[in-house]
């Protein structure tokens, strides 16, 4: 099962064991992991799941869908190369050690 | 959900601004046509993109679309006297031509060449369809004439009007690319209302309330795909186009004649709805027009001003009792009031930043981006925008029933395609 990292704003990290296929922004409000809010249940219409995808995962996670790729244009406090809505990103074995940090704050 | 940055740039279309720039890059609906019903009939002040300006028709029957303010010292040329191929300044007696050109200032001594020197700013005005159109951008990027159905179809066969709406272009907008408020907002009109009632699609609306969105670029804008459960392994679509930067239509029903809007902004807290109805291929029947004059389907009834005679003022009218009945769902009577009571009621500019979007709000999100995008391209990299073209204005909305394995975009084919003497793709 693979292991997921989430990194605060202040560096404090979550450490969660997903389940294959699940989604990332899922697996964080499933165990209660901070600043990942997950309004829309992950139908990537409000964008409160950002994070920042540490550089060694960006190929395995990919680019962006197109809404999803609105969304973080519009909405995100912060866009970067690395922003992805982690509802978008599932789970899988190759993800397992998947690191991202997560937003001061969400829209 | 909404950047506050991003906010200001899409509601703000003042001269200079992002989105102001890329308004004044299209053919805009400032006045009805019968607001200025002959030669040197009154003059009509126009706000528009937040200018203040002076429409008026000459001796000749020429259009003028011009500064409101007289060179002189500033006094508004709404009090002049329209005569004699110029519309003339009561307070000297200085006279302008439609172009803006002063040709007279007649205090001066007969040699003086002061009034050759003088001109106000103008913009072309022209008459098409029951709509007097304006350009306000820089003339050599002025685009071709408007195509739209609604202003082409012969004679008879379409109806425009007209109403005040007192908040934001943007939030008027994008209740017209939102297919999911129907279902709740107007299931009432659905079965009242002359120029609505008596369709299959009705049916479909009323019965399916949490529709699925599929949104796809098309030309000049988006087609926006609105699902609900049709009979058995069916879906029936709605599909709205939106056009760039304030063009949308209502998906048709039964044979009722097809309508849509512009939302042109006065200013940044003001807009005007034009609302259009026509039938692709058949006049309109005396009660459908009749109905139309009397506010229903997407009209108003309005005053003197086209203000709505149901508006903030009264609380537009409010009627609990039909509320609690069922015969309207919010108890405001109208399709048309019913949306602006509430995109009123959301505050002059409404604070996107705050909004909690849900999946229905697809079409919202992508409009907001493409325009967005727009103003953008227009400004930093002088790329110009769609929405000018002939196959972006020859554009229909469309309510069909399809297999549910098919997409919307190839069940509808050439359904969205306004084509002259085809008649609408209904439901």
């Amino acid at each position: 099962m693979p292991k997921v990292v989430y990194v605060s704003a202040l560096g404090d990290q979550s450490v969660v064991i997903g389940q294959v296929g699940e989604s990332v922004m899922a697996a964080a409000v499933r165990t209660g992991v901070p600043g990942i809010i997950g309004e829309c249940g992950g139908n990537s219409s409000c964008a409160t799941c950002h994070v920042w995808v540490r550089d060694e995962f960006r190929d395995l996670v990919g680019e962006p869908g197109d809404l999803e790729d609105d969304l973080l244009d519009l909405g995100v406090s912060e866009r970067r190369d690395s922003s992805r809505l982690s509802c978008q990103i599932t789970l899988t074995d190759e993800l397992d050690g998947l690191t991202v940090d997560v937003p001061a704050e969400q829209p | 959900m909404l950047r506050t940055e991003i906010n200001e740039l899409l509601t703000q279309t003042g001269p200079g601004t992002p989105m102001g720039q890329l308004f004044r890059r299209y053919w805009q609906p400032v006045l009805l046509a019968e607001e200025l019903p002959g030669n040197d009939c009154p003059p009509v002040r126009v706000k528009i993109l937040s200018e203040r300006l002076l429409a008026f028709r000459d001796s000749d029957g020429r259009y003028g679309l011009i500064d409101e303010f007289c060179a002189h010292r500033g006094a508004s040329l709404w009090f002049g006297r329209n005569e004699e191929g110029g519309l003339r300044c009561p307070y000297h007696g200085w006279k302008y031509d439609v172009t803006g050109q002063a040709i007279e200032v007649p205090s001066e001594p007969e040699t003086s060449n002061f009034c050759a020197n003088v001109k106000l700013q103008s913009y072309p005005l022209v008459k098409i369809g029951d709509v007097l159109w304006a350009y306000l951008g820089d003339p050599a990027k002025r685009p071709p004439l408007p195509e739209w159905e609604f202003i082409t179809v012969p004679e008879g066969q379409a109806f425009t009007s007209k109403r005040l709406q007192e908040c934001n272009w943007l939030q008027a907008l994008e209740g017209g690319i939102d297919s999911s408020h129907v279902s709740f907002l107007h299931s009432g009109s659905l079965d009242n209302d002359p120029l609505f009632k008596g369709s299959r699609g009705n049916a479909y609306n009323k019965g399916d309330l949490k529709p699925f969105f599929e949104v796809v670029d098309y030309e000049g804008g988006l087609l926006i795909g609105a699902r609900r459960n049709a009979e058995e392994g069916h879906y029936y679509w709605r599909v709205t186009p939106w056009v760039l930067p304030n063009f949308t239509m209502v998906p048709p029903r039964g044979d009722h004649p097809v309508h849509g809007h512009f939302w042109v902004p006065i200013d940044d807290e003001n807009c005007w709805a034009y609302s259009f109805d026509y039938h692709p291929t058949r006049k309109l029947t005396e009660n459908e027009v009749a109905a139309m004059r009397a506010g229903m389907g997407v009209h108003s009834a309005n005053d003197a001003s086209y203000r709505p005679l149901a508006n903030k003022d009264n609380d537009y009218l409010m009627d609990r009792d039909a509320q609690r009945r069922g015969e309207t769902y919010s108890g405001i009577k109208g399709i048309a009031l019913q949306d602006a009571s509430l995109q009123e009621s959301m505050g002059p500019i409404v604070d996107r930043t705050k909004e909690r979007l849900v999946a229905t709000d697809a079409g919202i999100i992508k409009a907001r981006q493409k325009l967005r995008k727009a103003a953008l391209a227009l400004t930093e990299d002088g790329t110009e925008p769609v929405g000018n073209r002939s196959v972006d204005q020859k554009v229909r909305s469309v309510a069909i029933v399809l297999p549910a394995d098919q997409s919307f975009i190839d069940g509808i084919g050439e359904a969205m395609v306004a084509r002259p003497g085809v008649g609408q793709t209904t439901v």
